[in-house]
C-alpha cells in the first residue's frame, strides 16, 4: 500500500511540478534504481543457503512451472487484447516511444 | 537494457556465492525498501508526465480488468497443466502458478502450507517468470502488440519489470502495466489460499 501512495506522489510531482527537460533524467533514474535492485537480488540469492543445491534439483519442474503458464497467460491475453483492445490496423503500437 | 539486467543479476549472484563482504554493497542490499520506494516515485513521474491517463481510465472502464483477468486465467489453467504433467495435486500447480510472478510471496507461503520442495518450486518456478520477462517482453512488443507484453510480467508489472514496459511499449501501455500488477498483486495470496 505504502508503495502506492509513493507513486501516487510521484504521479502527481511529474503532472505538475516535474519538468519536461528532465524526463531523459527521471527514465535514467528508474533504470540504475532497478538495476541495483536486481543485483541486490541476486547477492540475496547468492547468499542464500543451498541456492545452488535448490537449483539443479528442482529446476526442471520449475522451469515448466514457469513456461506453460507464462505461455497461456500470453496467449490469453493476446486473444483478449486483440479482441477488444487493438484497433483495426493500428496493432497497438500507436505511439511508439 | 536486457544484458545490463542480466548482468547485474549474475554480478549479484556471484558477489553472494563468493561469500564476500563490502560495506557499499551491504548497504544497498539492506536499503532495497528505499531503491523499490525512489524507483517507485520516478516510475509516478514518468505516468504522472503522461497527459491522457484519466481520459485512458475513463475510456477504457470495464475492459481495464480483461488483462488481469486474462493473465490469472492464463497462470492458473497453465498451472494446473503442470500439475497433470509432473504428477502433483492440481491445486498445488495451481498455486504455484498463481504466484505470477511473485517469487518471495509464492515461495515463503507455499512452503509454509505444503512443504520446504514445492515452496522451492514455487520460488524458483516464479523467479524464472520474472527473470525471463525481461527476455519476453521486448518480443511481445516487437512481435504481437503492446498490451501482450503485459502478460508475462504478471505480478511484477508494476514495479520490477516497469522499466522494461516505459522503455519498449507506450506510456498508455505502462498505465494499464501498473493497473494489472496492482490487480494482479491483490489477488496472489487469494489465488494461493483458495487453491490450498
Amino acid at each position: 500500500m505504502d508503495i502506492l501512495l509513493v507513486m501516487l506522489a510521484g504521479m502527481v510531482v511529474g503532472r505538475f511540478v516535474f519538468p519536461a527537460a528532465g524526463k531523459k533524467a527521471n527514465e535514467r533514474l528508474a533504470l540504475v534504481c532497478t538495476l541495483v535492485l536486481i543485483f541486490s537480488m541476486g547477492v540475496m540469492l547468492g547468499q542464500k543457503d543451498n541456492f545452488l543445491q535448490d537449483l539443479f534439483s528442482l529446476g526442471a519442474a520449475s522451469f515448466l512451472m514457469f513456461l506453460l503458464p507464462t505461455a497461456a497467460s500470453i496467449l490469453v491475453v493476446y486473444l483478449l487484447t486483440e479482441r477488444f483492445f487493438v484497433k483495426k490496423g493500428s496493432r497497438g503500437k500507436e505511439e511508439p516511444r | 537494457m536486457v544484458l545490463l539486467t542480466i548482468g547485474a543479476l549474475l554480478l549479484g549472484l556471484v558477489y553472494g556465492l563468493a561469500g564476500l563482504d563490502l560495506p557499499v554493497v551491504t548497504f544497498l542490499t539492506g536499503h532495497t525498501d528505499a531503491v523499490l520506494y525512489l524507483l517507485m516515485f520516478s516510475v509516478g513521474i514518468s505516468v504522472g508526465m503522461y497527459r491522457g491517463l484519466a481520459a485512458k481510465i475513463r475510456e477504457y472502464h470495464l475492459r481495464i480488468f480483461l488483462i488481469p483477468a486474462g493473465v490469472m486465467f492464463g497462470s492458473v489453467a497453465g498451472g494446473v497443466l503442470c500439475a497433470a504433467l509432473l504428477h502433483m495435486p492440481w491445486n498445488y500447480g495451481a498455486a504455484i502458478a498463481g504466484g505470477m510472478g511473485w517469487y518471495s510471496l509464492a515461495g515463503a507461503t507455499i512452503g509454509r502450507l505444503v512443504g520446504a520442495e514445492m515452496g522451492s518450486v514455487a520460488f524458483l518456478s516464479n523467479l524464472m517468470r520474472e527473470i525471463f520477462s525481461y527476455l519476453i517482453i521486448p518480443c511481445i512488443a516487437l512481435k504481437l502488440n503492446y498490451y501482450t507484453s503485459i502478460a508475462p510480467a504478471g505480478a511484477t508489472s508494476e514495479d520490477t519489470t516497469l522499466p522494461m514496459m516505459l522503455k519498449y511499449t507506450n506510456e498508455e501501455t505502462v498505465v494499464l502495466s501498473v493497473l494489472n500488477g496492482m490487480i494482479c498483486s491483490l489477488f496472489v495470496p487469494v489465488i494461493i489460499s483458495i487453491c490450498l
